[in-house]
Protein backbone atom coordinates (compact mmCIF):
# COMPACT_ATOMS: atom_id res chain seq x y z
CA UNK A 1 0.00 0.00 0.00
CA UNK A 2 1.41 3.25 -1.18
CA UNK A 3 0.47 5.88 1.13
CA UNK A 4 1.19 9.76 -0.18
CA UNK A 5 1.40 12.70 2.29
CA UNK A 6 0.81 15.71 0.58
CA UNK A 7 0.19 19.16 0.84
CA UNK A 8 -3.45 19.03 1.81
CA UNK A 9 -2.94 16.28 4.56
CA UNK A 10 -0.83 18.74 6.62
CA UNK A 11 -2.65 21.54 6.23
CA UNK A 12 -5.46 19.41 7.28
CA UNK A 13 -3.55 18.10 10.60
CA UNK A 14 -2.64 22.34 11.18
CA UNK A 15 -5.79 23.71 10.42
CA UNK A 16 -7.07 20.51 13.16
CA UNK A 17 -4.43 21.55 15.67
CA UNK A 18 -4.95 25.43 15.12
CA UNK A 19 -8.77 25.15 16.63
CA UNK A 20 -7.97 22.49 19.17
CA UNK A 21 -5.57 25.00 20.53
CA UNK A 22 -8.34 27.74 20.41
CA UNK A 23 -10.97 25.13 21.69
CA UNK A 24 -8.25 25.02 24.95
CA UNK A 25 -8.14 28.67 24.97
CA UNK A 26 -11.27 29.30 24.69
CA UNK A 27 -13.00 26.84 27.35
CA UNK A 28 -10.12 25.77 29.58
CA UNK A 29 -10.19 27.72 33.07
CA UNK A 30 -6.45 27.39 33.87
CA UNK A 31 -3.92 29.98 32.97
CA UNK A 32 -1.86 27.21 32.70
CA UNK A 33 -3.66 24.89 29.76
CA UNK A 34 -5.17 28.26 28.37
CA UNK A 35 -0.88 28.73 28.04
CA UNK A 36 -1.39 25.25 26.32
CA UNK A 37 -3.39 25.95 23.81
CA UNK A 38 -1.83 29.05 22.73
CA UNK A 39 1.53 27.22 21.93
CA UNK A 40 -0.56 24.63 20.28
CA UNK A 41 -1.76 27.28 18.14
CA UNK A 42 1.40 28.79 17.12
CA UNK A 43 2.90 25.27 16.27
CA UNK A 44 -0.19 24.45 14.01
CA UNK A 45 0.99 27.82 12.40
CA UNK A 46 4.67 26.54 12.01
CA UNK A 47 3.69 23.02 10.92
CA UNK A 48 1.70 24.91 8.38
CA UNK A 49 4.49 26.97 7.17
CA UNK A 50 7.03 24.22 7.44
CA UNK A 51 4.73 22.22 4.69
CA UNK A 52 4.09 25.19 2.19
CA UNK A 53 7.98 25.95 2.70
CA UNK A 54 8.49 22.00 1.55
CA UNK A 55 5.94 21.90 -1.06
CA UNK A 56 6.65 25.23 -3.06
CA UNK A 57 10.19 24.70 -3.00
CA UNK A 58 10.77 28.23 -0.77
CA UNK A 59 12.91 27.91 1.94
CA UNK A 60 11.56 31.05 3.26
CA UNK A 61 8.21 29.66 5.70
CA UNK A 62 11.24 27.37 7.30
CA UNK A 63 13.28 30.90 8.42
CA UNK A 64 9.97 32.57 9.48
CA UNK A 65 9.63 29.29 11.38
CA UNK A 66 12.45 30.13 13.42
CA UNK A 67 11.32 33.48 14.26
CA UNK A 68 8.12 31.68 15.70
CA UNK A 69 9.65 29.35 18.15
CA UNK A 70 12.27 32.41 19.45
CA UNK A 71 9.13 34.96 19.92
CA UNK A 72 7.06 31.74 21.87
CA UNK A 73 9.58 30.92 23.65
CA UNK A 74 9.82 34.61 25.00
CA UNK A 75 6.59 34.76 25.33
CA UNK A 76 6.08 31.65 27.59
CA UNK A 77 9.43 33.14 29.27
CA UNK A 78 7.25 35.88 29.89
CA UNK A 79 3.82 34.54 30.57
CA UNK A 80 5.20 31.93 33.00
CA UNK A 81 6.48 34.94 35.52
CA UNK A 82 3.69 36.76 34.66
CA UNK A 83 1.41 33.35 36.08
CA UNK A 84 3.38 32.83 39.05
CA UNK A 85 3.32 36.74 40.07
CA UNK A 86 -0.27 36.28 39.99
CA UNK A 87 -0.48 33.04 41.65
CA UNK A 88 1.52 34.39 44.99
CA UNK A 89 -0.68 37.29 45.04
CA UNK A 90 -3.85 35.79 44.68
CA UNK A 91 -3.41 31.80 45.15
CA UNK A 92 -5.10 31.01 41.71
CA UNK A 93 -4.68 30.15 38.45
CA UNK A 94 -8.06 30.56 37.58
CA UNK A 95 -9.69 33.13 34.95
CA UNK A 96 -12.58 33.35 36.62
CA UNK A 97 -10.71 34.47 39.55
CA UNK A 98 -9.65 37.42 37.59
CA UNK A 99 -12.65 39.80 38.82
CA UNK A 100 -10.23 43.17 40.26
CA UNK A 101 -11.00 45.11 36.84
CA UNK A 102 -14.95 45.45 36.01
CA UNK A 103 -16.77 48.31 36.00
CA UNK B 1 24.24 46.01 3.17
CA UNK B 2 23.64 49.59 4.17
CA UNK B 3 23.90 50.03 8.05
CA UNK B 4 23.19 53.50 7.88
CA UNK B 5 19.38 52.93 7.22
CA UNK B 6 18.60 51.44 10.31
CA UNK B 7 21.25 53.57 12.60
CA UNK B 8 18.07 55.21 14.13
CA UNK B 9 17.16 51.22 15.85
CA UNK B 10 20.63 50.85 16.65
CA UNK B 11 20.95 54.17 18.53
CA UNK B 12 17.74 53.19 20.24
CA UNK B 13 18.70 49.39 21.34
CA UNK B 14 22.34 50.66 22.57
CA UNK B 15 20.47 53.55 24.89
CA UNK B 16 18.34 51.03 26.34
CA UNK B 17 21.14 48.68 27.03
CA UNK B 18 23.20 51.38 28.12
CA UNK B 19 20.31 52.20 30.53
CA UNK B 20 19.75 48.43 31.69
CA UNK B 21 23.62 48.24 32.30
CA UNK B 22 23.94 51.78 34.18
CA UNK B 23 21.41 50.53 36.68
CA UNK B 24 23.76 47.93 37.81
CA UNK B 25 26.57 49.91 38.67
CA UNK B 26 24.82 53.42 39.78
CA UNK B 27 23.96 53.58 43.53
CA UNK B 28 20.28 53.36 44.09
CA UNK B 29 19.53 56.88 44.46
CA UNK B 30 20.90 58.33 41.68
CA UNK B 31 18.56 55.92 39.11
CA UNK B 32 15.99 58.63 38.81
CA UNK B 33 18.49 60.60 36.88
CA UNK B 34 18.40 57.67 34.06
CA UNK B 35 15.15 59.35 33.21
CA UNK B 36 16.75 62.35 32.08
CA UNK B 37 19.74 60.13 30.54
CA UNK B 38 16.96 57.83 28.49
CA UNK B 39 14.94 61.31 27.37
CA UNK B 40 18.12 63.11 26.58
CA UNK B 41 19.21 59.86 24.09
CA UNK B 42 15.56 59.84 22.77
CA UNK B 43 15.62 63.55 21.71
CA UNK B 44 19.13 63.77 20.23
CA UNK B 45 17.85 60.65 18.18
CA UNK B 46 15.09 62.53 17.45
CA UNK B 47 16.75 65.69 16.28
CA UNK B 48 20.13 63.90 14.59
CA UNK B 49 19.24 60.28 13.79
CA UNK B 50 16.59 60.89 11.34
CA UNK B 51 16.90 61.65 7.65
CA UNK B 52 14.44 62.35 5.66
CA UNK B 53 13.85 59.49 3.01
CA UNK B 54 14.25 61.10 -0.62
CA UNK B 55 14.29 58.18 -2.16
CA UNK B 56 13.31 54.74 -1.25
CA UNK B 57 15.51 52.15 0.21
CA UNK B 58 15.48 49.18 1.56
CA UNK B 59 17.57 46.74 3.52
CA UNK B 60 17.65 42.96 4.47
CA UNK B 61 16.42 41.43 1.02
CA UNK B 62 18.09 38.38 -0.89
CA UNK B 63 21.27 39.45 -2.94
CA UNK B 64 20.52 40.86 -6.12
CA UNK B 65 16.87 42.01 -5.40
CA UNK B 66 15.42 44.89 -5.86
CA UNK B 67 13.15 45.11 -2.28
CA UNK B 68 13.99 43.98 0.95
CA UNK B 69 12.58 42.81 4.68
CA UNK B 70 13.02 46.87 6.05
CA UNK B 71 11.94 49.87 3.84
CA UNK B 72 13.07 53.18 4.44
CA UNK B 73 10.32 55.64 3.07
CA UNK B 74 8.55 58.64 4.01
CA UNK B 75 6.04 56.87 5.65
CA UNK B 76 8.75 55.02 8.12
CA UNK B 77 10.64 58.32 8.79
CA UNK B 78 6.97 59.99 9.85
CA UNK B 79 6.19 57.26 11.92
CA UNK B 80 9.73 56.66 13.41
CA UNK B 81 9.64 60.37 14.18
CA UNK B 82 5.96 59.87 15.52
CA UNK B 83 7.39 57.01 17.59
CA UNK B 84 10.48 58.92 19.01
CA UNK B 85 8.56 61.82 20.40
CA UNK B 86 5.76 59.67 22.09
CA UNK B 87 8.87 57.85 23.58
CA UNK B 88 10.40 60.76 24.70
CA UNK B 89 6.77 62.32 26.15
CA UNK B 90 6.27 59.16 28.17
CA UNK B 91 9.36 58.46 29.31
CA UNK B 92 9.57 62.36 31.10
CA UNK B 93 6.35 61.57 32.39
CA UNK B 94 7.54 58.28 33.94
CA UNK B 95 10.49 60.37 35.68
CA UNK B 96 7.11 62.06 37.85
CA UNK B 97 5.70 58.58 38.11
CA UNK B 98 8.71 57.10 39.55
CA UNK B 99 8.10 56.66 43.03
CA UNK B 100 5.28 54.67 42.71
CA UNK B 101 7.56 52.02 40.65
CA UNK B 102 9.66 51.07 43.10
CA UNK B 103 13.34 50.11 42.36
CA UNK B 104 12.53 49.20 39.04
CA UNK B 105 12.39 52.37 37.92
CA UNK B 106 15.46 51.96 35.26
CA UNK B 107 13.98 48.30 33.97
CA UNK B 108 10.89 50.61 33.60
CA UNK B 109 12.69 53.16 31.42
CA UNK B 110 14.48 50.27 28.98
CA UNK B 111 11.94 48.64 28.56
CA UNK B 112 9.70 51.69 27.19
CA UNK B 113 13.08 52.05 24.77
CA UNK B 114 13.19 48.22 23.67
CA UNK B 115 9.00 48.85 23.07
CA UNK B 116 10.45 51.95 21.22
CA UNK B 117 12.73 49.69 19.19
CA UNK B 118 9.44 46.92 18.05
CA UNK B 119 7.83 49.88 16.94
CA UNK B 120 10.91 51.58 14.68
CA UNK B 121 11.16 48.51 13.27
CA UNK B 122 6.83 47.94 12.81
CA UNK B 123 7.26 51.70 11.05
CA UNK B 124 9.57 50.19 8.44
CA UNK B 125 8.14 46.34 7.69
CA UNK B 126 8.37 45.74 4.40
CA UNK B 127 7.76 41.73 5.23
CA UNK B 128 5.22 39.84 6.81
CA UNK B 129 8.77 38.41 9.08
CA UNK B 130 9.91 41.65 10.17
CA UNK B 131 6.01 42.88 11.26
CA UNK B 132 5.39 40.08 13.23
CA UNK B 133 8.79 40.24 14.82
CA UNK B 134 8.20 44.28 15.60
CA UNK B 135 4.55 43.56 16.76
CA UNK B 136 6.05 40.77 19.01
CA UNK B 137 8.97 42.92 20.10
CA UNK B 138 5.84 45.37 20.94
CA UNK B 139 3.38 43.03 22.45
CA UNK B 140 5.87 41.18 24.62
CA UNK B 141 7.31 44.66 26.17
CA UNK B 142 3.82 45.57 26.83
CA UNK B 143 2.92 42.69 28.75
CA UNK B 144 5.84 43.70 31.42
CA UNK B 145 4.94 47.33 31.31
CA UNK B 146 1.41 46.78 31.84
CA UNK B 147 2.43 44.25 35.06
CA UNK B 148 5.15 46.39 36.55
CA UNK B 149 3.16 47.42 39.90
CA UNK B 150 3.47 43.93 40.93
CA UNK B 151 2.17 44.93 44.58
CA UNK B 152 -1.13 45.87 43.28
CA UNK B 153 -3.26 43.19 41.64
CA UNK B 154 -4.79 45.43 38.68
CA UNK B 155 -1.58 45.58 37.38
CA UNK B 156 -1.18 41.65 37.75
CA UNK B 157 -4.55 41.33 36.16
CA UNK B 158 -3.70 43.81 33.17
CA UNK B 159 -1.09 42.04 32.15
CA UNK B 160 -2.29 38.70 32.90
CA UNK B 161 -5.24 39.51 29.92
CA UNK B 162 -3.05 41.63 27.76
CA UNK B 163 -1.14 38.48 27.67
CA UNK B 164 -3.76 35.57 26.86
CA UNK B 165 -5.50 38.01 24.30
CA UNK B 166 -2.42 39.20 23.09
CA UNK B 167 -1.03 35.89 22.46
CA UNK B 168 -4.25 34.74 21.03
CA UNK B 169 -4.00 37.26 18.39
CA UNK B 170 -0.76 37.05 17.37
CA UNK B 171 -1.39 33.38 16.78
CA UNK B 172 -4.35 33.90 14.63
CA UNK B 173 -1.81 36.52 12.70
CA UNK B 174 0.91 34.26 12.18
CA UNK B 175 -1.58 31.23 11.35
CA UNK B 176 -2.74 33.92 8.36
CA UNK B 177 1.24 34.62 7.15
CA UNK B 178 1.18 31.11 7.09
CA UNK B 179 -1.68 31.01 4.77
CA UNK B 180 -0.43 33.96 2.80
CA UNK B 181 3.15 33.13 2.68
CA UNK B 182 1.30 29.34 0.99
CA UNK B 183 -0.74 30.84 -1.41
CA UNK B 184 1.73 33.76 -2.99
CA UNK B 185 4.92 32.26 -2.13
CA UNK B 186 6.66 35.15 -0.70
CA UNK B 187 6.45 36.81 2.64
CA UNK B 188 7.31 40.77 0.59
CA UNK B 189 5.05 43.22 0.45
CA UNK B 190 6.24 44.37 -2.67
CA UNK B 191 6.05 40.88 -4.43
CA UNK B 192 2.47 40.00 -2.97
CA UNK B 193 1.17 43.60 -4.40
CA UNK B 194 2.90 42.18 -7.84
CA UNK B 195 0.82 39.16 -7.86
CA UNK B 196 -2.09 40.10 -6.38
CA UNK B 197 -4.63 39.96 -9.01
CA UNK B 198 -3.72 36.53 -9.18
CA UNK B 199 -4.05 36.15 -5.45
CA UNK B 200 -7.51 38.01 -5.21
CA UNK B 201 -8.94 34.93 -6.01
CA UNK B 202 -7.32 32.38 -3.75
CA UNK B 203 -9.77 31.59 -0.51
CA UNK B 204 -6.41 30.47 1.02
CA UNK B 205 -4.86 33.55 0.83
CA UNK B 206 -7.96 36.16 1.43
CA UNK B 207 -8.35 33.82 4.76
CA UNK B 208 -4.96 34.51 5.27
CA UNK B 209 -5.34 37.90 4.88
CA UNK B 210 -8.27 38.18 7.41
CA UNK B 211 -6.37 36.47 9.97
CA UNK B 212 -3.36 39.12 9.80
CA UNK B 213 -6.37 41.87 9.85
CA UNK B 214 -7.41 40.44 13.39
CA UNK B 215 -3.97 40.67 14.28
CA UNK B 216 -3.52 44.18 13.52
CA UNK B 217 -7.35 44.74 14.86
CA UNK B 218 -6.19 43.95 18.37
CA UNK B 219 -3.45 46.54 18.85
CA UNK B 220 -5.58 48.82 17.07
CA UNK B 221 -8.60 47.85 19.57
CA UNK B 222 -10.94 47.69 16.88
CA UNK B 223 -13.89 46.03 17.96
CA UNK B 224 -14.61 43.02 17.99
CA UNK B 225 -10.99 42.36 19.18
CA UNK B 226 -11.31 45.22 21.55
CA UNK B 227 -12.33 43.53 24.89
CA UNK B 228 -8.82 43.84 26.76
CA UNK B 229 -8.34 47.72 26.13
CA UNK B 230 -10.58 48.99 29.05
CA UNK B 231 -9.00 46.50 31.79
CA UNK B 232 -5.49 46.74 30.64
CA UNK B 233 -5.86 50.70 30.06
CA UNK B 234 -7.48 50.45 33.82
CA UNK B 235 -5.02 47.94 35.35
CA UNK B 236 -1.32 49.55 33.83
CA UNK B 237 0.84 51.86 35.63
CA UNK B 238 -0.26 56.02 33.92
CA UNK B 239 2.97 56.04 31.96
CA UNK B 240 2.38 52.42 30.40
CA UNK B 241 -1.25 52.87 29.67
CA UNK B 242 -0.26 56.22 28.07
CA UNK B 243 2.69 54.41 25.43
CA UNK B 244 0.16 51.75 24.91
CA UNK B 245 -2.90 54.04 23.57
CA UNK B 246 -0.25 56.13 21.47
CA UNK B 247 2.97 54.19 20.40
CA UNK B 248 1.24 50.61 20.01
CA UNK B 249 -1.93 52.02 18.40
CA UNK B 250 0.24 53.79 15.92
CA UNK B 251 2.23 50.62 15.30
CA UNK B 252 -0.90 48.81 14.52
CA UNK B 253 -2.15 51.86 12.27
CA UNK B 254 1.29 51.69 10.34
CA UNK B 255 1.16 48.08 9.82
CA UNK B 256 -2.51 48.10 8.46
CA UNK B 257 -1.34 51.48 5.87
CA UNK B 258 1.48 49.24 4.71
CA UNK B 259 -0.74 46.00 4.56
CA UNK B 260 -3.82 47.49 2.80
CA UNK B 261 -2.25 50.36 1.20
CA UNK B 262 0.95 49.43 -0.47
CA UNK B 263 0.66 45.24 -0.51
CA UNK B 264 -3.21 44.30 -0.81
CA UNK B 265 -4.50 47.63 -2.12
CA UNK B 266 -6.68 46.15 -4.96
CA UNK B 267 -7.83 43.26 -2.81
CA UNK B 268 -8.39 46.16 0.21
CA UNK B 269 -10.80 48.29 -1.89
CA UNK B 270 -13.43 45.76 -2.67
CA UNK B 271 -13.65 46.05 1.46
CA UNK B 272 -14.70 49.30 1.92
CA UNK B 273 -18.47 48.19 3.39
CA UNK B 274 -16.10 45.70 5.81
CA UNK B 275 -13.98 48.20 7.46
CA UNK B 276 -16.91 50.94 7.20
CA UNK B 277 -18.90 48.62 9.31
CA UNK B 278 -16.27 47.51 11.55
CA UNK B 279 -14.76 50.98 11.83
CA UNK B 280 -19.31 52.23 12.47
CA UNK B 281 -19.61 49.72 15.34
CA UNK B 282 -16.44 50.68 16.96
CA UNK B 283 -16.90 54.45 17.15
CA UNK B 284 -20.01 53.15 18.64
CA UNK B 285 -19.28 51.00 20.92
CA UNK B 286 -16.24 52.90 22.22
CA UNK B 287 -18.35 56.44 22.50
CA UNK B 288 -21.66 54.83 24.50
CA UNK B 289 -19.43 52.69 26.69
CA UNK B 290 -17.45 55.98 28.06
CA UNK B 291 -20.36 57.03 29.34
CA UNK B 292 -20.98 55.64 32.58
CA UNK B 293 -17.68 55.32 33.45
CA UNK B 294 -15.95 56.35 36.77
CA UNK B 295 -12.43 55.59 36.21
CA UNK B 296 -10.48 57.65 34.50
CA UNK B 297 -8.02 55.35 32.79
CA UNK B 298 -11.03 52.79 31.83
CA UNK B 299 -12.78 55.89 29.96
CA UNK B 300 -9.62 56.33 28.13
CA UNK B 301 -9.41 52.93 27.55
CA UNK B 302 -12.89 53.26 25.63
CA UNK B 303 -11.88 56.73 24.29
CA UNK B 304 -8.99 55.17 22.40
CA UNK B 305 -11.38 52.00 21.01
CA UNK B 306 -13.63 55.36 19.32
CA UNK B 307 -10.54 56.88 18.28
CA UNK B 308 -9.35 53.45 16.40
CA UNK B 309 -12.86 53.54 14.99
CA UNK B 310 -12.30 57.09 13.41
CA UNK B 311 -8.86 55.75 13.02
CA UNK B 312 -10.04 52.92 10.08
CA UNK B 313 -12.71 55.38 8.92
CA UNK B 314 -9.46 57.06 7.41
CA UNK B 315 -8.70 53.67 5.45
CA UNK B 316 -12.48 53.24 3.89
CA UNK B 317 -11.60 55.90 1.38
CA UNK B 318 -8.51 53.95 0.24
CA UNK B 319 -7.09 57.49 -1.08
CA UNK B 320 -4.27 59.72 0.04
CA UNK B 321 -6.37 62.08 1.52
CA UNK B 322 -7.79 59.46 3.49
CA UNK B 323 -3.92 57.96 4.33
CA UNK B 324 -2.65 62.40 5.09
CA UNK B 325 -6.11 62.26 7.52
CA UNK B 326 -4.98 59.17 9.88
CA UNK B 327 -1.76 60.52 9.78
CA UNK B 328 -2.67 64.08 10.84
CA UNK B 329 -5.48 62.66 13.54
CA UNK B 330 -2.94 60.34 15.14
CA UNK B 331 -0.55 63.06 15.92
CA UNK B 332 -3.46 64.98 16.96
CA UNK B 333 -3.95 61.72 19.17
CA UNK B 334 -0.53 62.02 20.14
CA UNK B 335 -0.06 65.34 21.73
CA UNK B 336 -3.81 65.16 22.96
CA UNK B 337 -3.51 61.94 24.81
CA UNK B 338 -0.34 62.02 26.21
CA UNK B 339 -1.27 65.40 27.70
CA UNK B 340 -4.18 64.26 29.38
CA UNK B 341 -2.06 60.94 30.19
CA UNK B 342 0.70 63.43 32.45
CA UNK B 343 -1.74 64.77 34.05
CA UNK B 344 -3.26 61.45 34.70
CA UNK B 345 0.08 60.38 35.95
CA UNK B 346 0.50 63.34 38.39
CA UNK B 347 -2.32 62.82 40.27
CA UNK B 348 -1.83 58.98 40.31
CA UNK B 349 1.15 59.65 42.01
CA UNK B 350 0.21 60.99 44.89
CA UNK B 351 -3.45 58.55 44.88
CA UNK B 352 -3.96 55.04 43.84
CA UNK B 353 -7.33 55.79 42.94
CA UNK B 354 -7.94 57.22 39.17
CA UNK B 355 -11.47 57.39 40.40
CA UNK B 356 -13.10 61.07 38.37
CA UNK B 357 -13.28 61.95 42.06
CA UNK B 358 -9.80 62.30 42.48
CA UNK B 359 -9.90 64.75 39.66
CA UNK B 360 -12.65 67.35 42.47
CA UNK B 361 -10.47 70.16 43.41
CA UNK B 362 -8.05 70.05 40.75
CA UNK B 363 -8.15 73.85 39.61
CA UNK B 364 -7.59 74.82 43.30
CA UNK B 365 -4.58 72.47 43.37
CA UNK B 366 -3.23 72.99 40.16
CA UNK B 367 -4.82 75.80 38.15
CA UNK B 368 -1.97 74.62 35.43
CA UNK B 369 -2.82 70.92 35.40
CA UNK B 370 -6.32 71.26 35.53
CA UNK B 371 -6.05 73.53 32.35
CA UNK B 372 -3.71 71.01 30.13
CA UNK B 373 -7.05 68.53 31.32
CA UNK B 374 -9.12 70.51 29.92
CA UNK B 375 -7.64 71.80 26.51
CA UNK B 376 -6.88 67.74 25.88
CA UNK B 377 -10.01 66.96 26.74
CA UNK B 378 -11.43 69.67 24.50
CA UNK B 379 -9.30 68.55 21.73
CA UNK B 380 -10.01 65.05 22.37
CA UNK B 381 -13.90 65.70 22.13
CA UNK B 382 -13.43 67.77 18.44
CA UNK B 383 -13.90 71.28 19.55
CA UNK B 384 -11.94 73.88 17.34
CA UNK B 385 -9.31 75.54 17.32
CA UNK B 386 -7.43 72.25 18.37
CA UNK B 387 -5.76 69.35 16.89
CA UNK B 388 -8.85 67.14 17.72
CA UNK B 389 -11.28 69.45 15.27
CA UNK B 390 -8.91 69.08 12.52
CA UNK B 391 -8.07 65.74 12.20
CA UNK B 392 -11.97 64.25 12.55
CA UNK B 393 -12.40 66.96 9.87
CA UNK B 394 -9.69 65.37 7.58
CA UNK B 395 -10.60 62.13 8.18
CA UNK B 396 -14.44 62.84 7.72
CA UNK B 397 -13.97 65.03 4.61
CA UNK B 398 -12.68 62.14 1.96
CA UNK B 399 -15.69 60.16 3.17
CA UNK B 400 -18.45 62.84 2.11
CA UNK B 401 -18.48 61.83 -1.77
CA UNK B 402 -18.40 58.13 -0.63
CA UNK B 403 -21.54 58.78 1.17
CA UNK B 404 -23.02 60.42 -1.22
CA UNK B 405 -22.71 57.60 -3.75
CA UNK B 406 -23.39 54.80 -1.65
CA UNK B 407 -26.33 54.63 1.21
CA UNK B 408 -24.03 52.00 3.55
CA UNK B 409 -21.36 54.42 3.73
CA UNK B 410 -23.56 57.07 4.46
CA UNK B 411 -24.44 56.03 7.51
CA UNK B 412 -21.44 55.19 8.78
CA UNK B 413 -20.86 58.42 8.58
CA UNK B 414 -23.68 59.00 10.25
CA UNK B 415 -22.59 57.15 13.21
CA UNK B 416 -19.18 58.87 12.91
CA UNK B 417 -20.85 62.25 13.90
CA UNK B 418 -23.01 60.41 16.20
CA UNK B 419 -19.84 59.54 17.75
CA UNK B 420 -18.28 62.86 17.64
CA UNK B 421 -21.53 64.42 19.79
CA UNK B 422 -21.55 61.55 22.27
CA UNK B 423 -17.89 61.75 23.12
CA UNK B 424 -18.57 65.55 23.85
CA UNK B 425 -20.56 64.50 26.53
CA UNK B 426 -18.04 62.11 28.34
CA UNK B 427 -15.18 64.26 27.74
CA UNK B 428 -16.70 67.24 29.54
CA UNK B 429 -17.53 65.14 32.46
CA UNK B 430 -13.93 65.15 33.32
CA UNK B 431 -13.64 68.66 32.73
CA UNK B 432 -16.37 69.37 34.60
CA UNK B 433 -14.27 66.95 37.56
CA UNK B 434 -11.73 69.01 37.46
CA UNK B 435 -13.58 72.04 37.75
CA UNK B 436 -16.92 71.95 39.40
CA UNK B 437 -16.26 68.94 41.23
CA UNK B 438 -17.12 68.89 45.14
CA UNK B 439 -16.97 66.74 47.77
CA UNK B 440 -12.77 66.22 48.45
CA UNK B 441 -11.04 67.24 51.60
CA UNK B 442 -7.14 67.23 50.06
CA UNK B 443 -6.75 70.48 48.49
CA UNK B 444 -3.06 70.74 48.52
CA UNK B 445 -2.04 72.58 45.95
CA UNK B 446 0.70 70.03 43.44
CA UNK B 447 3.56 71.04 42.76
CA UNK B 448 5.06 69.72 39.61
CA UNK B 449 8.35 69.06 38.09
CA UNK B 450 9.91 70.37 35.27
CA UNK B 451 9.89 67.31 33.30
CA UNK B 452 6.30 67.46 33.48
CA UNK B 453 6.08 71.00 32.53
CA UNK B 454 8.15 69.89 29.57
CA UNK B 455 6.18 67.36 28.33
CA UNK B 456 2.70 69.30 28.77
CA UNK B 457 4.33 72.07 27.65
CA UNK B 458 5.14 69.81 24.18
CA UNK B 459 1.73 68.37 24.65
CA UNK B 460 -0.37 71.77 24.49
CA UNK B 461 1.42 73.80 21.78
CA UNK B 462 1.60 70.92 19.27
CA UNK B 463 -2.44 70.15 19.79
CA UNK B 464 -2.66 74.63 19.25
CA UNK B 465 -0.21 74.21 16.25
CA UNK B 466 -1.92 71.57 14.67
CA UNK B 467 -5.40 72.70 15.20
CA UNK B 468 -4.52 76.60 13.62
CA UNK B 469 -2.15 76.08 11.28
CA UNK B 470 -3.00 72.58 10.17
CA UNK B 471 -1.11 73.31 6.80
CA UNK B 472 2.50 72.41 8.02
CA UNK B 473 1.22 68.58 9.09
CA UNK B 474 -0.42 68.11 5.72
CA UNK B 475 2.52 69.07 3.39
CA UNK B 476 4.85 67.69 5.47
CA UNK B 477 3.05 64.40 5.66
CA UNK B 478 2.66 64.37 1.54
CA UNK B 479 5.79 62.69 0.88
CA UNK B 480 4.87 59.81 3.45
CA UNK B 481 1.70 59.35 1.87
CA UNK B 482 3.47 59.31 -1.52
CA UNK B 483 4.68 55.94 -0.81
CA UNK B 484 1.34 54.49 -0.46
CA UNK B 485 -0.40 53.27 -3.61
CA UNK B 486 -4.09 52.85 -3.15
CA UNK B 487 -6.35 51.74 -6.23
CA UNK B 488 -6.74 54.82 -8.29
CA UNK B 489 -10.40 54.49 -8.78
CA UNK B 490 -11.14 54.73 -12.33
CA UNK B 491 -12.06 57.76 -14.20
CA UNK B 492 -14.38 57.76 -16.97
CA UNK B 493 -11.16 58.90 -19.32
CA UNK B 494 -9.20 55.84 -18.50
CA UNK B 495 -12.06 53.54 -18.50
CA UNK B 496 -12.35 54.82 -21.94
CA UNK B 497 -9.25 54.24 -22.76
Amino acid sequence: MNIHAGLTHYLVVSALLFCLGLLGVVGRRNLLVIYMGLELMLNSANLALVAFSRFNNNLNGQVMVFFVITVAAAEVAVGLALIVALYRRRQTAHVEDLVSLKL
Amino acid sequence: MNTSLIIVEILVALLGLGVLMADLWLPAERRRGLGWVAAAGVAVIFFVGLKDAAEVSYAFGMPGAKTGMYVLDGLAVFFKQFFLLAALLVILMTTEYAPKLGTGVSEFYSLVLFALLGMLFAASANDLVLLFAALELVTITFVVLNSYRRDQTASIEAGVKYLILGATASAFMVYGMALMFGAAGTTNFNEIAAAQKALGGSPIFLAGLVMVFAGLSFKMALVPFHAWAPDVYQGSPAPATAFLAVGSKAAGVVLLLRLLFAAVPVIASRWQHVLGGIAAVTILYGSLCAIPQLSLKRLMGYSSIANAGYLLLGMVAMSKTGASGILFYVTGYLFTVLAAFTVISVILARTDSDDLSSLHGLSQRSPWLAGALAVAMASLAGVPPMAGFVGKFLLLKPMVPLAAADPFLACVLGVALVGVVISLYYYFGVVRAAYWGNGTADLTPIRTTWAVRLALGICIVGIFWLGVLPDALIQASTPAVEVLRPESPVTPQQAAR
